[in-house]
């Protein structure tokens, strides 16, 4: 009854979804750990993506991909123009610093998404692409559009990149060290403002590429936020918070469960099915799938 | 001679409010005026007054928990959601009056917010924040798919002369939603009041709020009255819920269950001042009159969005204690200024 060649399709499709997760979901990550807020921010981030490649990639030619280092580029100055706000407010004599830390970057993400709404009104649009518009014939199991093969290449690479960066680099052994203790660090004369402000500026540019993807895949909509939050919220959990690596277990879990829900429960049990899963894992596990992330 | 007078005059009004008994008359005269202000106004007005009173309760319910108890429940809308949909199916599928079918939701959330209370009040911090919002979006999921909500068609209440219950009262109309929001929201203010700021359950919230092990360590059961204070405010929204509910009389998850409901409460109890009984009052009636409002003075319906997300950020970073804090002058020019240096400080990055 249940035919193969459809699990198999939808299991492809879930891997392939859950290459683009991981970009939104490692910088998120990485913010919690090296900052210490959760960002909801992030997804508003990826409308932006979404938006930049909607908007410019016209004026590019019609060539979403054009807009990818444009994205990146752009948001890491925003990212870097943002972070000293918000390590202000966690840090100093407040109350609440956690708090204030959550609720700042929810007056960012609502001050986003309703700049964006304000101005382009609530239609969505597309971001248009043509060298990536044919599909990928795969015999014996299916056809698989082209953009969403390289969508979910560009996601490792840029992991990888990534983890490049922070694990073979100066900048990015700063980076961990003030993820290990922020306080030791700046006594060993590491500038934490520089560091702090490049480790959210790459998490911005890196979360509005991911954002560019999304919107090439799909479509680019100023509520399209909330979804994405959702989404990097579930992966830290899963992942276990302040635990890299996790990532992209837990992105691809997210592709597959999106991916294997849809198809055999029908769409609207996603989302109930998603955050049934992160109410349950934080109960069970709040350290997280691999149990390697900090509890609370 | 004038000026002399003005001094004792104000001196005399600053005496009255430094009395023990000033919060006692000043909510007696809130009371006496809101009760005698549906005379004054036409149905427009009543509407907004209704909706401020709404607003200002649930703010309160949500400071309970977490200006007071300082836990940061990201998910307090589902309990407005559940308690609308729990009075609605009483209402509908059991044919009992309103005043029973809000009861049976208070009862309802009660249940629920102790059996959801008992584990994810052992998270703290940031664990706590997203499982309670992760319960709210799953609550909101499942009131899409279920049949007895109606799903995705929404439901729709009994409005006939003998649905509220009340045989005095008869079909429902402006004033008496004006006078059932007065008096839940002023019986919340009252309660919060009371039990935060004149008992020594108050006082024990507060120490768990500051410091949760040494509050432990001198003999306070932190988890049972963590416990207590999280189903009192799930409740105290269920009501309001269940009220709103009947007054708009057509409910829909996306619309009841909306995680804005819960950002709203965050937002305004954080403006006004978190944990004080004027802070989501005044923060309450603030941001409810900007979102009100905003279409007919701004000429846009979406423009109040980024002025609120402004806001809520001059608010953390200038005044972290909020429209209370400016006015007990905790906050003033020169905090404002030595933030301001502190925050150019951060710009270091070179």
């Amino acid at each position: 009854m249940v035919s193969t060649e459809l699990l198999v399709q939808s299991i492809i499709n879930g891997l392939l979804l859950g290459g683009i997760y991981v970009t939104v979901g490692v910088g998120f990550a990485l913010v919690f750990g090296v900052l210490e807020i959760i960002d909801f921010a992030v997804g508003e981030y990826v409308m932006l993506g979404a938006f930049t490649g909607a908007i410019v990639a016209p004026i590019l030619g019609g060539e979403g991909l054009f807009v990818v280092p444009i994205a990146f580029v752009v948001f890491f100055l925003v990212g870097v123009a943002v972070q000293p706000f918000i390590h202000h407010v966690t840090t100093g004599d407040r109350p609440m610093p956690l708090l204030m830390g959550l609720v700042f970057t929810f007056g960012l993400a609502t001050f986003l998404r309703g700049s964006v709404l304000t101005i382009f009104g609530p239609n969505t649009r597309n971001v248009p692409t043509k060298a990536l518009s044919g599909g990928i014939d795969v015999t014996g199991i299916g056809v698989f559009p082209e953009i969403r093969v390289v969508t979910a290449i560009v996601g490792v690479l840029s992991l990888v990149a990534f983890m490049y960066y922070l694990y073979r680099t100066t900048g990015g052994t700063a980076i961990r060290a003030i993820a290990e203790d922020r306080d030791i660090a700046g006594l060993m004369g590491v500038n934490i403002n520089r560091y702090q402000s490049i480790a959210y500026g790459v998490y911005a540019g890196l979360t509005a590429t991911g954002g560019v993807f999304i919107g090439l895949i799909y479509a680019a909509g100023p509520g399209m936020g909330l979804q994405y939050t959702a989404f990097a919220f579930f992966m830290i959990v899963l992942a276990g918070l302040g635990y890299l690596p996790g990532i992209i277990v837990s992105g691809v879990v997210l592709g597959l469960v999106q991916s294997l829900t849809s198809i055999y429960l029908g769409g609207d049990v996603v989302f109930f099915a998603l955050f049934g899963l992160i109410y349950l894992l934080l109960l069970v596990r709040p350290e997280g799938l691999l149990g390697k992330g900090e509890v609370a | 001679m004038s000026t002399e007078n003005e001094a004792t005059v104000r001196d005399r009004i600053q005496a009255i409010f430094e009395r023990d008994d000033a919060p006692f008359w000043l909510f007696a005269i809130a009371a006496l005026v809101l009760t005698v202000l549906p005379f004054a106004l036409d149905t427009f007005w009543t509407r907004i007054a209704l909706g401020a009173l709404l607003w200002v309760g649930l703010a309160q319910s949500w400071n309970m928990i977490g200006g007071y108890a300082g836990y940061l429940d990201f998910g307090h809308g589902a309990y407005f959601g559940v308690g609308a949909f729990v009075t609605g199916i009483a209402m509908t599928e059991l044919g009992v009056s309103f005043v029973v079918g809000l009861t049976i939701a208070a009862a309802f959330c009660a249940v629920l917010a102790y059996a959801v209370g008992v584990p994810t009040l052992r998270l703290s911090g940031a664990y706590f924040a997203i499982a309670t919002w992760a319960f709210a979006e799953a609550i909101k999921e499942l009131a899409l798919i279920l049949d007895i909500t109606g799903g995705n068609y929404g439901m729709t209440f009994p409005t006939g002369p003998e649905s509220t219950g009340l045989p005095f009262v008869g079909a429902p109309n402006e004033t008496f939603f004006y006078y059932l929001m007065l008096v839940l929201s002023l019986g919340t203010i009252a309660l919060a009041y009371w039990l935060f700021e004149r008992s020594e359950f108050g006082f024990r919230v507060k120490a768990i709020r500051d410091h949760e092990d040494a509050a432990q360590s001198l003999g306070i059961d932190a988890t049972q009255i963590k416990r207590r204070v999280y189903v009192l405010s799930c409740v105290i929204a269920a009501l309001f819920g269940g009220a709103n509910a009947y007054y708009i009389t057509f409910i829909h998850p996306n619309d009841v269950l909306a995680p804005l409901i819960t950002d709203q409460m965050i937002i305004m109890a954080l403006l006004g001042g978190l944990g004080t009984i004027g802070g989501p009052i005044i923060g309450g009636v603030m941001i409810f009159l900007l979102n009100r409002l905003s279409s007919l003075f701004l000429g846009s319906s979406t423009l109040y969005l980024p002025l609120i997300g402004l806001l809520i950020m001059a608010t953390v970073l200038f005044a972290p204690s909020g429209v209370v804090g400016i006015l007990r002058g905790e906050v003033g020019r020169d905090d404002v200024k030595r933030n301001l240096r502190e925050l150019g400080e951060k710009f270091d990055i070179l």
